[in-house]
This record gives C-alpha cells, structure tokens and sequence, in this order.
C-alpha cells in the first residue's frame, strides 16, 4: 500500500488512462492532487481516497431525492448542497409523452449518471441503455436511506469479497440499493431490522472487515432488547 | 428550514413509524437525553462542550469599561452565538436564518435574562467603570440541540472563568496580573440548564388541533428529528426547580399536562447536569491549586 | 506542533491543530452550489472565512482572510470544479498572540487549511505549509515565538512554502510587519524551508494515520 499526497511526483508510462485523483499539467507532467492510496497499472493510474462529497461521474449508480420538477424533467438532488440534476421525464422505460412517471417531491430514485460534463448540468436516467428496460433503476418505495463515505459504497456495490452483507443475510431478508453517491438504501420487512441492519452498515465502517460479523451481533442485539 | 438538505419521504415516514414504535434512529430511548462530555480548557472560562455528534464551544473574556447610563450600578454582560458554515454549510455566514435567531434569543435569555449572572457584582466604580463579561459561543458541528448544548458550554465557562483582581482607591482601578494576585471568580446566582423537547404528529397536525392526536414527543432532537419535528419546545428551569424559560415555537397547540410532564423531565436532566458541572469545576479548581502550591512551596524552601 | 482530521462530522473536511500557544480549528465544504453572486464560468470560487476566538469579526479577520486566500488561491486546482464553491472557514480557538500581531494565526490557519483541503479531498496543485516568525532586537531570528517573544520583537513574518517531494519548492506567500533589513528578511526564509520541511514531514504522518483510518475496513 503506497500512500501519496500532493506535490509528489509520479512516474507514468507514456500511454495510461488517469483515473480520478491524478491530472495532467500544463507542461505534461501527471500529479496526484489528492491525498490516498497510489493504484497503478499497465493501462491505468488512479489515487483511491474516501471522501464524502460526491462529484458526479458517467456511469455512476446513484441514490437521488426528487426536489421538484420544471418541463419535461425531474430535479434531483444527490448529496445536501451541491447542484441539483436533472432527471428526464424520458429517461424510463416506456415512457412517452403521455405516459409520465409519476414522482413526488421526496420520492427517492436508483439511477444512473448519464451525463457528467463539469461546466454543465449533471443527467441521470432510471433505465439501461443497452436493453431500454428498468435494468433495477427506478423509484424506492418506503424503507430507509443514510449515508456513508464514498470508498465504502464503492466496496459495498463492487467487492463481492466484503463479507458484510453475506453476513447481513444470515439476520434478516432485505433489499438495498447503493449508490456511488454514498447513499445507501435498505427495507427490510421489519422497521427494527431496517435500523439494526443501517446501523451496523454504517458502523462497519469503523472496523475491520474481520469484525464485521461482530457488529452485526450486537447492532441485532441491542434492538431486540 | 435548513437549505440545501433534502430528507426523502421515505426516510420521513420510517423516522416517524419508527418513533410510534418507540424506537429513535440514534438507539436513543425517546426520553433519553445525549450523554454531555464537558471539557475545560488551559485558560479559564474556556469550554468544549460534546453531545453526541453536536459540539460548542465557549471562551468567556472580560474588560474593563463604562457602564450604561441608565444603569450605573450594573457590569456588562453579552453573549454571542453567531454560527458559521463550519457548524454545517447550511448555515451562511453574515446572515442569521430564523433557525438561527431563535437559536440565539432562547441561549441569551435562558442566561442573561435569568441573571444568571450577577450584574451588580461587576460594578467597580458607580456610573463610570465596571467589568465587561462577553461570552463567545463557537458553534462547531451541530447534530441538533444547540440551545441545549451553547447553555450548558456557557453556564460551564461562566462558573469556570476568573477574572483579574482589582484595587480601587479613590478614582484609580488597579488591575493585578495573575501571578501578582490570585484571580477572582464571577458571582453565579443559580444555573439555567435548556432541555429541548421536539413534538411529532404521526397522523398530521390537522388531528392535533381536533384534540385526538396520538402525539409523541422526544426530549433532545437530534438534526435529523429537528428537520422533521412539527413543533419544538425548550424548558429552561434551575435545580431550584424555577423555571426560567418556557419557548415553544412551531404553532402546535399543547396540552398542560404535557407541559407539566416535560418540565418535570426536564428538572430530573437539569439536576444531573448542575451537580456534573459542579464537580467538574471543583475538580479543575483542586488541580490548578494543587500546582500552585508547588510553586508557593518551591519559593518558601528558601 | 499537534493535529488531527476528520474532527468534525457535518462538513466535508476538517482539522484541528495546535501549534505552540495557538489553536485553531478549519473546515472545507465543497465542491457544493455557490450563491449566484460567488458562482464563476470556468472555475470553483473560493470562499474564506476567518473568525476571531473571542469578539466578533472585524478588519483583522478580514486581513487574516486575505492572507489565507492568496495561499488557496495558488494551491488549490480551482478549474477541476467550475461553477462549484469551495468554503473554507477557519476557527481561531487561542490566538496565542496580542491582538496586533496576526503571524501565528496566520501560520496555523494556512497549516490547518492544508489539512482540511486534504481531508475533503479538494483537488491541490502541491502541498504547503507555513509558519511564523519573529526578529527580536538584538537581531536573533526567533521561529514560532511566544507572546512575549513577539511583544519583544522588532518585526513579525509569516513565510509559506509550496512542497514538491517533501523538499521546499517554492515561496507562496511571505508577510512582515515591522522594521528589519534585506539580509534578515533572508535569512528568515532560509530559516523557514527547514521549519516547513519539517512540518511537512509531521503532516505526512497526519494525513497517513488519517488514510489507514479511513480504509480501516479494506481487505488486505
């Protein structure tokens, strides 16, 4: 594990893709300009840090909040004080002109950036573009939604090898969804287990992966006293 | 309301179908009050105040200057809370919200409208000199309950500070440093503590005015029930059991009896908290005598 | 000299530090929507805020602000996040200074912003550090003065330096007050690379115990 910090110098073979954390100066020379961990390989180079502020990119499964609508689009916001984005009337399967989906203010959306271009406004869409069809995007109906940092929803969503919610399954059915964004939502049939189960997602965080059965027990235990 | 935080429906309804259930996202019970770490710092009157993810923070300081006109017998005593964007971005800095002034209003009249501290005791020299006491309340992180958490920071640092010794002959005030003379602690008449109450309507507010409301109320909100709360009550009540304050804001009518219930909650909490103050202070208070006993000692062994 | 991150839980990045008498305490939100007033077409706009430790704001935590603007401003890769705010506020908790002198909080604010930046993972062109200095009268150059050292003194400094491979790269901002000659302001900002580097050093460590913190629950 290799940590690196802004203003040291990195040594890049000649055609790589850079990854978030790492940039390309004027003088063509690459600089991380975030502080975290240095991964590299032949085809690519990215600094992995946790953060908790989410900046939007292309391809991102994200957890959105409906704040309103204006024309033909849903405004949805991603994370407390950032730009809200927009989110197409069109951008479900089957939709047309007549048949809107229909979403409140506070309703919560699983989607997918669709656009991310800095200067511009962000786009999202609730379905899969290669098949047209929901793909698992959509509206969340009732259970609960927190927040975590943004290197941990990446590991929940991505490393099959986090034993975390394997373990989680042995406590209780549930359904989640986790979005890139550090939002995390879960139903569970249950409202104490929907607690228990928040909770120790959100207190694994603090541990390592070996105790995370450990946490599960407890978060378990202390609400069914 | 709080800009640029957006709660979802769905986490509304389960925080509120949770808390009929009797169960708070936090693990708290609903009538349990955060557990409050008090800090004292290096300087006196300096104080961080924790409640669970809340912090404040209070630096009492003191001047000397003239007193009001109209009230020549009296000393100077101000608080001041204003909340920068540190404490959360939804607070901006150089212009105070409603939530923010209703913030500072409750903290200084649960302090300074009490006369928690006397005023009269800071009179040095009638209608020309008197002490000036200011007390700065840096509001940190916030987690809800800063009316709560900036009372007991201030309540702390006032019973914590000591000022300068003085000698007063004639027209002159003699100022003596603190190496020259032991300083002087300010005059405390009793401690107002707030408890903070946040009421829920699981049914709406509109059953609450027909009276047939099944209304639940938790003591200590944290951010996220105080985004939600439908009204919100603060008690500010002594362990003489005076109370001080009553400030109920959010225009939901209120049963006595509930009022009644939560003055008594509050009094068991303020009662704990006094005597956790006072040892506190009394424990600061033998461990910086203990040190200056050394040095006494060092210079008698001459 | 002490610090910590991550110390507060509502905004994006935080630090705390103590270095010597003074204390303060920093945070960075961002990047979050600016007001439209702040907003700029093709980078993040910066929004410093410093706050006294006792008594309200006036020209001198406008002046302090400035100062640690012109570090931010040169360090922070503002175009990564156009239309974007980037806010930092700075919270002095003991000046440990009188209240003309500005050196050593300038010092800790520019230090204690570093940490934050990179505990909110703001984009940074190089890492910095700063710190504060004092001439007395019989010419000795003092690093980090007390109070009583800088009551003494004849000119105040703050020095800033950009780091580049743990090595002092550049000067990012020098300020004095007082009265001092051409060699002596010199050898003040030889004396700071080597009170820099070894800041630096001391960050590296912060930002590292931060990091194994933050990946506490990677597998290995």
């Amino acid at each position: 594990m290799s940590i690196i910090i802004p203003g040291d110098s990195v040594q890049v073979a000649n055609s790589v893709a850079l990854g978030p954390g790492v940039v390309c100066t004027r003088n063509r020379s690459v600089i991380p300009v975030t502080a975290g961990i240095l991964e590299e390989n032949s085809k690519s180079i990215h600094v992995e840090s946790n953060g908790r502020r989410y900046v939007p990119s292309t391809n991102d499964y994200v957890i959105g909040t409906v704040t309103g609508s204006f024309g033909d689009a849903f405004r949805v916001s991603l994370s407390d004080f950032t730009f809200p984005v927009s989110l197409s009337a069109m951008a479900f399967p089957n939709a047309s002109k007549k048949n809107r989906p229909n979403l409140k203010v506070g309703s919560l959306v699983y989607a997918r950036v669709s656009s991310a271009i800095p200067e511009i406004d962000v786009e999202i869409e609730c379905l899969d573009p290669t098949t047209g069809k929901d793909g698992g995007f959509g509206l969340l109906e009732g259970g609960y939604v927190f927040d975590v940092s943004l290197a941990y929803a990446r590991t929940l969503l991505f490393n099959p090898n986090y034993p975390l919610l394997n373990q989680l399954v042995k406590k209780c059915q549930f359904e989640i969804a986790i979005g890139l964004n550090g939002k995390i939502w879960i139903k569970t049939d249950d409202l104490k287990h929907t607690l228990a189960a928040a909770n120790a997602i959100k207190q694994c965080q603090l541990v390592p992966s070996s105790e995370c059965s450990n946490v599960i027990n407890s978060a378990f235990k202390s609400l069914s006293q | 309301m709080a800009k640029g935080i957006e709660t979802s429906a769905n986490e509304k309804a389960f925080i509120i179908d949770a808390l009929t259930q009797g169960v708070r996202t936090d693990g708290r019970k609903l009538d349990e009050y955060r557990d409050v770490k008090i800090s004292l710092g290096s300087q006196y009157g300096s104080v961080d105040v924790t409640m669970g993810e809340t912090r404040v923070l209070c630096r009492i300081s003191s001047e000397i200057v003239a007193p009001y006109e109209d009230r020549p017998f009296e000393g100077l005593f101000t608080v001041s809370t204003e909340i920068s964007p540190m404490a959360s971005p939804m607070f901006e800095q150089g212009r105070q919200s409603d939530d923010e002034l209703l913030i500072t209003r409750t903290v200084e009249k649960a302090v300074r409208r009490s006369n928690a501290l006397d005023l009269e005791s800071l009179c040095i020299i009638a209608g020309a000199k008197c002490w000036s006491i200011r007390a700065d309340v840096h509001l940190l992180n916030y987690d809800g309950g800063f009316i709560d958490a900036s009372c007991i920071a201030v309540m702390t640092a006032l019973q914590h500070y000591k000022k300068q010794d003085i000698t007063v002959s004639g027209e002159q005030v003699l100022v003596h440093d603190f190496s020259e003379r032991s300083p002087v602690g300010l005059s405390i008449l009793h401690v107002p503590i707030c408890v903070t109450f946040a009421f829920f309507n699981p049914h709406g507010v509109e059953q609450n005015i027909k009276g047939d409301a099944k209304e639940i109320y938790v003591v200590d909100p944290n951010m996220q029930e105080e985004l939600l709360k439908h009204g919100i009550l603060t008690v500010t009540i002594n362990k003489n059991r005076e109370v001080c304050q009553v400030s109920k804001a959010g225009g939901l009518p209120m049963d006595a009896l509930t009022l009644m219930e939560c003055s008594h909650k509050a009094f068991t909490i303020a009662e704990k908290l006094t005597n956790d103050i006072k040892k506190l202070i009394e424990e600061d208070d033998l461990q910086r005598k203990g040190s200056q006993w050394k040095m006494l000692s060092a210079s008698n062994d001459r | 000299m002490e610090s910590q991150t991550t110390v507060l839980t509502r905004v994006d990045g935080s630090a705390d530090l103590v270095h010597g008498e003074t204390r303060a305490i920093v945070s960075v939100s961002g990047p979050i929507e600016p007001k439209a007033r702040q907003e700029l077409p093709a980078a993040a706009a910066l929004e410093v805020i410093v706050r006294a430790d006792v008594g309200v704001a006036d020209t001198r935590e406008k002046l302090l602000e400035n100062k640690l603007r012109s570090v931010l401003s040169q360090t922070i890769l503002t175009t990564s996040y156009p239309r974007q705010l980037i806010q930092i506020v700075a919270q002095v908790l003991e000046s440990g200074e009188d209240e003309r002198y500005t050196c050593k909080e300038a010092a800790s604010i520019i230090n204690g912003s570093y940490l934050a930046l990179i505990d909110a993972g703001v984009a940074l062109q190089c890492s910095f550090a700063a710190e504060s200095f004092a001439i007395a009268q019989d010419g000795e150059v003092i690093t980090n003065p007390t109070p009583l050292d800088l009551r003494q003194s004849k000119s105040s400094h703050v020095v800033c330096y950009s780091i580049r491979d743990a090595k002092v790269d550049s000067l990012l901002f020098s300020d004095s007050i007082g009265s001092f000659t051409e060699t002596q302001l010199y050898s003040v900002l030889a004396r700071g690379t080597e009170s820099v580097e070894a800041h630096h050093r001391h960050f590296r460590s912060t930002i590292e115990a931060k990091i194994s913190k933050d990946f506490v629950w990677k597998l290995q």
